[in-house]
C-alpha cells in the first residue's frame, strides 16, 4: 500500500518547478531552433507519424521530433507542461481533453496565421468540428485531425436467429430487440450500457432532439428531453434488458453474445477483430437508433500549437500538411483512424469497406460535447445519478432533483 | 525526533569527558553542534519533502487554484473557506470519509492479528521449507499493484473469473465480487491484506527472533502450556512491534489507495472510494488543486490526531 502523493506535495513540486524555471532567466522557449519542431502525439508508438511527415521534411527542410505519449499519461504532461511553460510545440489533443487545455491557456490562438493555409479553412473539416464549436468566440485554438464516433454493433448470427432482421433503427425498435434477446435466458442480455460512458445519456439527450447546453453556454440538464433520455437509459435496467454487474466486459460480452447489441466506437471493431476473427461475417455496425433524431458523439483528436511555442508559424505550416487530404488518408492507412477533413472522408479507400462506410456516414449526424471544463465534473455527477437510481434503486426524482442542484452549484 | 536529540547528546557528553578541562571547553562548543549535525540532513528532508509541502496545501486550499492558474497565477484567487465549505457539504466527501473508515475496520484488525498468528507459526521452525514459506508469504509485497491488479481484476471479474468458475463447478451461482457495491469492499480490502500482510510478517519474524529463548524454557517448567506460551510470553514482548505495526498499518489505511484505484477505480457507484482516491479525483481528474488541496488537509489532520492519539495511549500504558 504506497501512500497517495500528498496532492499538496505534487502541487509545491510543480509550484517549485515553475519558480525555479522563470528564475533561470523566463520560460525557456519549447525549441529555439526554427527548422526542429518538437510534437506530441497520443499513443504508445511515434513511428508511424515518424513516416507520415517525412515527406513534409523533405519539401519544407523542418525537421520532427515526435513523441509519443501513452494515453494515460496525456493529463499529467498537459500539467506539467502548463506548470512549467516546457512543452512541444504542436500537440494532439484528445476532444476529451480539450476543454481543460483552452481553459489552462495551454494553446496558442491561430486565428492570424491560418488564413495563409488553405488546408485549414473551416469549410473543408465535418460540420461537427466547425470552428464555432470548437473555440471560445472569435478564437482559432486548435484544428481537427483525426475523427471518431459512436455506432451500433450487433450480432447479425443471433438476431437472425431471434426471428429479426437488420439492425433496430428506432428507440422502440431497440427496446423492442433487446427484450426479446434478453428472453434467451439467464445470463443472456439485449443490451449493454458501460456504466463508465458519461457520454451516453448526452447523446441520447441529442436522440431526444435536446442539447445540455442552453442558449446561454450554461449547462442544463432540467429538461424534457434529458428528461426523456434519462427514462430511455434506465428502463433497460427496470426491465432487465442489461447486465448490471459494473465488471462486465462489453468485448468478452459482445463476442460471446451475452450482449449481442451495443453502442460503441470503432476501437471495438478492432478488439473483436483481433480477439476473435473467427466471428467475421457475424457481426456488423449500423448508424445509430433514433428518436426525433440518430444524432451520436463526435470524438476523436485536434492539433493545436503550444502558447509558449516560439516557432508558430511552421507549427502551423506542419498542421496544414496534416489536414491534407492525401496526409489524412495515408494516415488513415498507417494508423486505421478516421480523417476529420470532408474531401478525405468520401474518398473509396473509406468508403469501400462496409463498417468504415457506416462510421463516415455516423460522422456526418455526430455532435460534439460541451467545449467547457465543467463538463467533466457534471458528466460524472450525471452517471453517478443515473446509476445510483439504476443500480441502488434510489429515488429517480429526488436524485435528479439533487444532479440538477449539482449542476447548478457546480456552475456558479 | 523527540527520542533521537537526547540520544545524540548523551552519545557527544560521553565522548567529551575524558577530554581536559581547557580543551573541553573548545570541544564542548564544538561538541554542542554535533548533535544538529547528525540531525540536520533528517531534518532538512522533513522541511522539504513534509513540512513545506504541507505548508503550501494549506495556502493552496484557501484559493481557488485550477489548471489555469499554475500557467498564470493571476487566475488565482483567495477564497477564504469556501473550499472547506464545500467539501463538508459534499455527500461524496462523506461517503469517502466513511468507506475509508470501513476499510479500516475490514483490514486492520484482519493485518494485525493475522500476520501475527503467520509470523508465530513460521517462527515454529526454521527449515528449508518454512523459509521458502516466509518468501512466499513477502511475495505480494514486492509485485507491482499493477500486475497485482491485473490478476485478481481477472480472478475476481464476474463475468469470466477464474473463482466464480471454480465455485460454478460446485453449483455455486456466480458472486458480484467486484460489481456489488457492499461485495467489492470486501475484495478490495481483501486483496489489500492480501498484499500488506508480506511486510508484517517480516516484521513480526524479526522481532520474535529478539525473544530469548530462556523465557520460553522458564515457562515451560512452571508449566506452560503453547498457548499460554504465546499469550504470556510472545504476546507482551512483542509489545512494541504489535505498536509500530498497528500505527503504521492504520496510517496506510487511512491513506488506502492503490487497491480501489487500479481493481474498480472507486466503484461501483463510488462504493470503494476511498479518502485518498476522492483527492485525486478532485485534484487530478477535475483540476480542482484548491479544492483537493482542502481534502488532503482534512484527512492530514486526521491521521494526525489518530497518530498523535495512539502514541499517547501507548505512553500512558508505559508509565
Amino acid at each position: 500500500m504506497t501512500r497517495l502523493p500528498k496532492v499538496g506535495a505534487a502541487i509545491a513540486a510543480a509550484l517549485m518547478m515553475s519558480a525555479t524555471l522563470t528564475a533561470c532567466g523566463g520560460n525557456e522557449p519549447a525549441s529555439t531552433d526554427s527548422s526542429m519542431l518538437k510534437v506530441w502525439i497520443m499513443g504508445d508508438d511515434g513511428s508511424k507519424f515518424e513516416q507520415l511527415v517525412e515527406d513534409f521534411t523533405k519539401s519544407s527542410k523542418i525537421e520532427v521530433d515526435v513523441d509519443a505519449i501513452p494515453w494515460d499519461n496525456v493529463h499529467e504532461k498537459l500539467t506539467t507542461a502548463v506548470a512549467s511553460g516546457n512543452g512541444p510545440d504542436v500537440m494532439q489533443i484528445g476532444l476529451s481533453h480539450l476543454p481543460t487545455a483552452v481553459d489552462a491557456g495551454a494553446l496558442a490562438d491561430l486565428t492570424s496565421v491560418i488564413n495563409a493555409h488553405p488546408n485549414l479553412a473551416a469549410d473543408k473539416f465535418l460540420d461537427a468540428v466547425a470552428p464555432d464549436k470548437l473555440n471560445p468566440a472569435g478564437k482559432t485554438l486548435s484544428v481537427p485531425w483525426i475523427s471518431d464516433t459512436r455506432v451500433l454493433f450487433y450480432r447479425t448470427d443471433i438476431l437472425t436467429e431471434q426471428g429479426l432482421s437488420g439492425p433496430p433503427a428506432t428507440w422502440e425498435q431497440l427496446r423492442e430487440y433487446a427484450t426479446k434477446l434478453a428472453a434467451r435466458g439467464k445470463g443472456q442480455y439485449g443490451y449493454y450500457i458501460p456504466q463508465w460512458d458519461a457520454p451516453l445519456p448526452a447523446q441520447f439527450t441529442w436522440q431526444a432532439g435536446g442539447d445540455v447546453v442552453d442558449a446561454s453556454g450554461k449547462i442544463n440538464l432540467n429538461t424534457p428531453e434529458f428528461k426523456r433520455a434519462a427514462d430511455f437509459y434506465l428502463s433497460f435496467y427496470s426491465d432487465k434488458l442489461v447486465p448490471t454487474a459494473s465488471d462486465f466486459d462489453q468485448t468478452q460480452g459482445f463476442i460471446s453474445g451475452a450482449a449481442p447489441m451495443l453502442i460503441s466506437g470503432p476501437y471495438l471493431a478492432t478488439a473483436i477483430k483481433e480477439q476473435a476473427p473467427e466471428l467475421a461475417g457475424k457481426w456488423a455496425v449500423a448508424p445509430l437508433p433514433s428518436d426525433k433524431t440518430g444524432t451520436a458523439l463526435y470524438a476523436g483528436s485536434n492539433l493545436g500549437v503550444f502558447s509558449k511555442s516560439t516557432n508558430i508559424e511552421a507549427s502551423v505550416k506542419l498542421l496544414n500538411y496534416l489536414a491534407d487530404p492525401a496526409t489524412q488518408l495515408r494516415w488513415y492507412t498507417l494508423n486505421g483512424e478516421l480523417p476529420a477533413v470532408k474531401a478525405a472522408l468520401n474518398d473509396p479507400t473509406l468508403t469501400g469497406e462496409p463498417t468504415v462506410k457506416v462510421y463516415v456516414q455516423q460522422l456526418t449526424n455526430a455532435k460534439l460535447l460541451p467545449v467547457t471544463a465543467a463538463w467533466d465534473p457534471i458528466g460524472q455527477k450525471m452517471l453517478a445519478a443515473l446509476n445510483e437510481i439504476a443500480l441502488k434503486g434510489a429515488n429517480p426524482d429526488a436524485t435528479l432533483a439533487k444532479l440538477h442542484q449539482d449542476v447548478n452549484d457546480l456552475q456558479k | 525526533m523527540i527520542e533521537t536529540i537526547p540520544a545524540a547528546d548523551a552519545a557527544t557528553h560521553r565522548a567529551a569527558q575524558p577530554a581536559s578541562a581547557a580543551a573541553a571547553r573548545g570541544r564542548s562548543r564544538r561538541g554542542a553542534l554535533t548533535p544538529y549535525l547528525f540531525v540536520g540532513p533528517a531534518f532538512a528532508l522533513l522541511v522539504v519533502f513534509g513540512i513545506v509541502p504541507i505548508l503550501v496545501a494549506a495556502g493552496v486550499s484557501v484559493t481557488d487554484l485550477d489548471l489555469r492558474g499554475l500557467g498564470d497565477t493571476d487566475a488565482v484567487r483567495f477564497i477564504g473557506l469556501d473550499n472547506y465549505r464545500r467539501l463538508f457539504g459534499d455527500g461524496e466527501f462523506w461517503s469517502a470519509l466513511g468507506n475509508t473508515g470501513i476499510f479500516i475496520a475490514l483490514g486492520v484488525p484482519v493485518i494485525i492479528v493475522g500476520s501475527l498468528a503467520v509470523a508465530i507459526a513460521l517462527s515454529q521452525s526454521s527449515s528449508r521449507f518454512f523459509r521458502l514459506l516466509t518468501g512466499f508469504y513477502f511475495l505480494p509485497a514486492i509485485t507491482a499493484i499493477v500486475a497485482i491488479s491485473l490478476i485478481w481484476g481477472y480472478l475476481l471479474n464476474g463475468q469470466f473469473g477464474l473463482i466464480n468458475y471454480v465455485l460454478g463447478l460446485i453449483g455455486v451461482d456466480p458472486v458480484p465480487w467486484l460489481s456489488d457495491p457492499m461485495m467489492a469492499k470486501f475484495s478490495v480490502a481483501l486483496v489489500a491484506v492480501w498484499r500488506a500482510s508480506g511486510l508484517n510478517i517480516v516484521i513480526f519474524l524479526a522481532a520474535l527472533q529478539s525473544i530469548p529463548k530462556e523465557y520460553y524454557e522458564a515457562a515451560s517448567l512452571d508449566g506452560a502450556g503453547e498457548w499460554r506460551k504465546i499469550i504470556s510470553v510472545t504476546v507482551p514482548l512483542l509489545r512494541f512491534a504489535i505498536f509500530f505495526v498497528t500505527v503504521t498499518t492504520l496510517i496506510g489505511w487511512m491513506q488506502f489507495f492503490d487497491e480501489p484505484y487500479v481493481l474498480t477505480r472507486g466503484g461501483p457507484t463510488g462504493s470503494t472510494t476511498s479518502i485518498s482516491l476522492y483527492i485525486y479525483q478532485q485534484g487530478f481528474q477535475f483540476n480542482e488543486f484548491g479544492f483537493a488541496s482542502a481534502a488532503s488537509l482534512v484527512l492530514f489532520v486526521i491521521i494526525f490526531a489518530v497518530t498523535a492519539i495512539q502514541l499517547r495511549a501507548r505512553r500512558l500504558s508505559h508509565d
